[in-house]
């Protein structure tokens, strides 16, 4: 059996609702960004893979982009989860909400 | 001469931007004097009209995004020559009859002198978006005069007052760019000039929706029964300068939209929603004036007869013949000038006394003669006798519709009736009988102040009244070229029998 | 000539405007009343002049500039001075100039002296556009000028309570003002859709205009007119149903009775119908003529009934000039407008002097209306005495008096047209004036002298007034003698009416019926109220609590009725009205803004400030957009 674009997409797919039911269930903040980094990295599948079927290079282009802003964002992330902790001595979502409408 | 309108415009607003620095116990005369040079540039723009020319005249043009067909373009004609003058003059005596010890004097003044701008530049601009923008500023400054010098509920008054009008206007809007997009559907090219939208042939589908959206914004500013009801609490809460502005010229940019957007650009939908606007009109006519009597309150008396006097103006608007229309123009001035006296008068008296209801008062004819005879001449232009500025227009309204529905207009004719029932009672409630109480009967009649504000007003009653000519003229040649305008563009047969130029040309 | 036609019309204008511009709020001042007085008698003279002019070379003209110009209306000041209207004239300028002068007298002590005289000049001016105009739009200028001045005559004294209805049945000054204005205002629709009518089938409004296209319209459209047109005329001349004010309009001054209230202003209906003759006396509006004589004639009885219990001196003479009024219908509705017009011209002189006799009687009585307290007093007022006995003679329609002419001819016109029973009413009304007329003198004049014993200390007028009155006791008697030169003169303008062979012949039977039936009626009043001693205390308690007797005292409960059935409702569908206003249409108003502040209330809750909560809602909105996007890719 040839691997083709559909098995990356699915592949993809089943990264990004991993991904996604993380985002929605997870309650800790680091728990959170691992889930986005999977989203995140589930969509680089997809660009590759869409890139090459079409021969068309500027989809890995953007799956290198997003790999950059996921490094920096994770660089600054990191750092103010580490601030938090600091603060409240916990990553938990419960424990640190105070934007309460 | 060639930027008056421009002058007209933005002298009152750099005039308040400079008030900020003005001293707080010279804000007034500074108010008085710009507001007179305002009048007085109203006044010459009156002297340098062409009374035989129809058309738009002072144009002023110049674009601003052409890309979009939005630009700077204003004139008047005979329909908005005679508003402006008399926001103009309003605004002028407004002024003067201002309490000297009117808290914070200067944000008042400031604020009226925004408010003239926008009102003057509602009825100048030829283009939909000044227009539009100058319609929505006119509520700012408004919403901070009540809001700020009203009484005891003023914000949930002025709130009212602005969601409101703020809700219809923005369907408004939709209108006016659906009218921009279909024009340039039409031709290729954007615009946003009126005078161009008057050449544009619409099917009568769009004209219906069209009507509606453009309806939505103009009649909740009449304001039209059933979307009258922000009046009474704008009325009951605004400090008299508010009331007399807000009745004297802001509801009047309803009708005048009526007139200015409305009947020529949508022609068949104006006639095929005239027997919905008869019905709503003879409904505010009618129902807004028992309302009117069954108040205690004096100033909500005025309030309710405002709507029910502008009810009478819609069914000119709608009636489709020079008559109508050239009375019910003329009635907008009328009212104009009659509601803002009455609206001063109630100042007057609440300023004494501090109360409105009418059961405090009684027998103030025999305390303060002159107030109660200045009271009375205004109240008989109110009830439209002969030979005072009521009469001509109302009268004229009546013989329009008469063309359009016999039974309309002996219901609304009752008007006549039932205008006189309230405004009787409202009179003799306060005036007539013996002193009642005590307090009142040290009144002060009239002083200087208040007399300067009213008599100009009491003169143009009279004069008007008897020699309405210099007005009615240039409103009649305005709006039989409106009427041929509508009639040209009409796209069914229907509508263009409809509408009667000259009743001499359709025999 | 012009300028006569203007002194005349503007004399009583600059009266008004002095009086009322520059002595308003100084104290009661003579030289008021003196100016006020001679500009009216100016403008009488200017009328003499007019309708010499006028018998001599025909009617003036005048245009003086334009009114309302709007589409093809065009509506000027112009005046038309013809036989008619300087008829009008004549009578209203020169009964005006007696009452001027008259009021010097009767309003000497009232506070308001100055004030009253530029009403009331006012209100001559009015009359004069009335009279005077050319189109029927400047006769509703005066028209509506009148009742104004009218409002804020009988409302002259407006610092007076209100009283109950049972106390005084026109409750006060400013009731009855506001009552009768609102009244006419009702009449004055009709007029007002009369004129719309015309206007928009003839095209103008001027007389001359419509009256020469009037044989072109269609019938029911001059029916329409004709009708419009005289429901306007029913209230300012007080025709039932819209009568009720002209009693309660006795609050006011009685110088503005006698003038306002009896010789002119309420003749303006019956001047409308005789100046729409062309109009009335179509055979397509024959039906509205017939029905304008047939309410007359039924006035004329209901009025006079009225008046035959009624107790307020006032009253009396008022509901008389109302039964008169029924009689001019009369005339007018069966096409005998001249004699409609005479007759309206020898009412203005008696009655006026009846009026003002009565001023004399209540000014000497303080201001007491009751002619149960009165009695006895021709030795104290012989002048009044004399006057109200020759104004009563010539309401009654005896010989030689002017009413005698006037109303035998209205009689007579009945009878010529085969209306019998307007006829019979007509003939059994001249009875019951005779009756009721002479019930009032006896009353006051006869008998004992009960003002004595209530303590009351009467003395006659001022000798001026009583000779400034003169003319109108002569004219009282001597007016119908010229009947036939004015016959000759007005029939130049308005159609004659001729008697047959046959009425002529019948003529002095119909007239020997009438005034033995006046005579009659006169001989029971003396027998029953001129009596001297007990009997003039007694009253008949059994009578006074028939039904009957109630029926009219109560003016047949017709103010009861309006007051339960229009006047109540009214202001409770007003109180409902505004209840509705406040609940419904503001309700939901409110509405709408409550279920906005409620959803923003409750979807408030999303906000609470949980990011993993945040996620979730995000996660479904995106789930909504994709759906979305895929249900709108599906269908489209």
């Amino acid at each position: 059996m040839e691997i083709g674009i559909s098995h990356y997409l699915i592949l993809s797919g089943i990264l990004f609702s991993i991904g996604f039911v993380g985002v929605l269930r997870r309650k800790n903040l680091l728990m959170l960004f691992f889930a986005t980094e999977i989203m995140l990295n589930a969509v680089n599948v997809a660009f590759a893979a869409i890139g090459n079927y079409y021969g068309d290079l500027s989809g890995q282009m953007f799956a290198f982009f997003i790999i950059a802003v996921a490094a920096s964002e994770v660089a600054v992330g990191l750092g103010l989860l580490i601030l938090l902790h600091k603060r409240y001595g916990s990553l938990d979502l419960e424990v640190i909400s105070s934007m309460k409408g | 001469m060639t930027h008056i309108l421009s002058i007209l415009i933005f002298f009152p607003a750099l005039a308040g931007v400079l008030g900020f620095v003005v001293d707080k116990r010279s804000a007034k005369a500074y108010g008085i004097a710009v507001a007179s040079v305002e009048f007085v540039l109203s006044l010459w723009l009156w002297v340098g009209f062409d009374n035989v020319n129809a058309g738009m005249q002072f144009t002023e043009f110049s674009p601003i995004i052409s890309q979009f067909g939005i630009s700077y373009n204003l004139g008047v004609d005979g329909i908005s020559l005679f508003i402006v003058i008399m926001a103009t003059l309003i605004t002028l005596l407004g002024i003067i009859s201002l309490r000297d010890d009117t808290p914070n004097m200067k944000n008042m003044i400031i604020s009226l002198l925004f408010l003239e701008m926008t009102m003057v530049g509602v009825f100048v601009a030829l283009d939909a978006i000044i227009f539009y923008l100058f319609w929505e500023l006119s509520l700012v400054p408004m919403l901070y005069i009540i809001g700020a010098w009203g009484g005891p509920t003023r914000v949930y008054a002025a709130v009212k007052f602005f969601l409101y009008t703020f809700a219809g206007s923005l369907i408004m809007l939709v209108g006016l760019l659906a009218m921009a997009y279909l024009y340039h559907l039409d031709n290729g090219v954007w615009t946003f000039n009126i005078l161009d939208w008057y050449q544009l042939h619409l099917t009568t589908d769009q004209q219906f929706w069209l009507f509606l959206a453009f309806f939505a914004g103009f009649a909740i500013k009449v304001p039209m029964f059933p979307f009258h009801t922000w009046l009474p609490h704008a009325h009951g809460q605004a400090p008299t300068i508010g009331s007399v502005i807000l009745a004297a010229v802001l509801l009047k940019m309803g009708t005048y939209g009526f007139v200015r957007f409305s009947l020529p650009i949508l022609p068949d939908a104006s006639v095929y929603f005239t027997p919905f606007m008869m019905v709503l009109s003879i409904i505010m006519v009618v129902f807004t004036a028992m309302v009117a009597f069954a108040q205690k309150d004096m100033k909500q008396v005025i309030a309710y007869s405002s709507v029910s006097h502008m009810g009478v103006i819609m069914l000119g608007v709608f009636a489709m013949n020079a008559e109508g229309l050239g009375g019910s123009v003329f009635l907008m001035l009328s009212h104009g000038i009659v509601s803002g006296a009455l609206f001063m008068l109630v100042g007057v008296i609440y300023e004494r006394t501090g109360t409105k209801i009418m059961s405090e008062f009684g027998g103030l004819a025999a305390v303060m003669p002159v107030y109660a005879t200045v009271f009375g001449v205004m109240l008989m232009a109110s009830v439209g006798l002969p030979l005072t500025i009521g009469f001509v227009g109302e009268f004229l309204v009546l013989l329009g519709f008469y063309k359009v529905s016999v039974i309309g207009t002996i219901i609304a004719g009752s008007t006549i009736i039932i205008g006189s029932v309230y405004m009787l009672a409202l009179f003799k409630k306060s005036f007539f009988g013996p002193v009642t109480h005590k307090k009142n009967l040290s009144l002060k009649d009239l002083d200087g102040r208040e007399l300067t504000a009213l008599l100009p007003l009491v003169a143009i009653v009279v004069w008007l009244g008897i020699y309405p000519k210099p007005v009615l003229d240039p409103i009649d040649n305005s709006v039989k070229a409106l009427l041929v305008q509508m009639e040209e563009h009409a796209e069914l047969q229907t509508t263009k029998d409809a509408i009667i130029i000259s009743k001499k040309e359709a025999e | 000539m012009e300028k006569f036609v203007y002194i005349a019309l503007f004399a009583p204008f600059v009266g008004a405007l002095f009086a009322g511009l520059f002595f308003a709020r100084s104290p009661k001042t003579h030289l008021v009343g003196i100016v006020n007085s001679s500009l009216i008698a100016v403008a009488f003279v200017s009328a003499v002049t007019l309708a010499l002019h006028v018998a001599e070379h025909g009617a003036v003209h005048v245009q003086m500039m334009t009114w309302i110009a709007v589409g093809d209306l065009n509506i000027p000041f112009g005046f038309l001075v013809d036989e008619v209207s300087v008829t009008m004239m004549l009578v209203v300028t020169l009964v005006s100039t007696i009452v001027h002068i008259y009021s010097t007298g009767y309003m000497n002590h009232d506070k308001g002296y100055n004030r009253f005289f530029s009403y009331l000049s006012a209100f001559v001016f009015s009359m004069m556009i009335l009279v005077m105009s050319d189109n029927f739009a400047g006769l509703f200028i005066g028209w509506e000028g009148v009742g104004v001045c009218s409002w804020l005559l009988i409302g002259f004294w407006y610092h007076k309570e209100d009283k109950t209805f049972e106390e005084n049945p026109s409750i006060s000054p400013s009731w009855a003002a506001n009552e009768a204005f609102i009244m006419n205002r009702i009449a004055d629709l009709g007029m007002l859709v009369g004129i719309f009518l015309i206007y928009w089938n003839v095209g103008s409004l001027q007389y001359d205009v419509v009256f020469k296209a009037l044989p072109h319209l269609a019938d029911g459209l001059l029916v329409a007119i004709a009708m419009a047109l005289f429901i306007g005329a029913m209230g300012k001349s007080a025709q039932f149903p819209l009568h009720t004010w002209l009693t309660d309009a006795m609050e006011g001054p009685t110088p503005v009775s006698a003038l306002i209230h009896a010789a002119t202003m309420v003749t303006a209906g019956v001047f409308l119908v005789i100046r729409a003759n062309p109009l009335f006396s179509l055979d397509a509006v024959h039906g509205v003529s017939m029905f304008i004589a047939s309410l007359g004639a039924f006035v004329a009885f209901y009025a006079a009934s009225m008046a035959l219990s009624a107790r307020d001196i006032k009253r009396i003479v008022a509901l008389s000039t109302l039964s008169q009024l029924g009689y001019m219908f009369a005339a007018a509705g069966l096409g005998a407008y001249w004699i409609a017009l005479f007759h309206l011209a020898a009412h203005a002189f008696f009655k006026a002097l009846l009026f003002l006799g009565a001023g004399n009687v209540m000014h000497a009585m303080d201001d007491e209306l009751d002619i149960f307290k009165m009695g006895g007093m021709k030795k104290v007022m012989r002048g009044s005495y004399i006057y109200m006995g020759i104004a009563s003679f010539a309401l009654a329609g005896l010989p030689i008096m002017a009413g005698f002419y006037s109303k035998d001819a209205i009689i007579e016109t009945a009878f010529n047209d085969g209306s019998f029973i307007i006829w019979g009413i007509l003939v059994i009304t001249a009875g019951m004036t005779a009756f009721y007329s002479f019930r009032q003198v006896f009353f006051t004049f006869h008998g004992e002298e009960r003002y004595k014993a209530l303590g009351f200390h009467p003395h006659d007028m001022y000798k001026y007034v009583l000779v400034a009155m003169a003319p109108l006791a002569v004219l009282a008697i001597s007016f119908g003698w010229f009947m036939d030169n004015f016959h000759e003169f007005i029939t130049k303008n308005l159609p004659d009416y001729e008697m047959s062979h046959e009425t002529h012949h019948l003529a002095p039977y119909l007239g020997t019926i009438v005034i033995v039936l006046a005579l009659i009626g006169i001989c029971i009043a003396y027998i029953k109220y001129a009596g001297k001693g007990d009997k003039a205390w007694k009253r008949n308690e059994k009578k006074e609590n028939s039904f009957i007797y109630k029926l009219v005292a109560n003016q047949y409960y017709v103010p009861k009725f309006y007051d339960e059935f229009i006047v109540q409702p009214y202001t409770v569908a007003s109180d409902k009205f505004w209840e509705m206003d406040k609940a419904i249409v503001d309700g939901t108003v409110d509405f709408i803004a409550k279920v906005i502040y409620v959803s923003g209330d409750v979807s408030r809750g999303m906000q609470n400030g949980n990011l993993s909560s945040y996620l979730n809602w995000m996660g479904v909105g995106a789930l909504l957009l994709v759906l979305g996007a895929g249900i709108s890719a599906f269908i489209g």
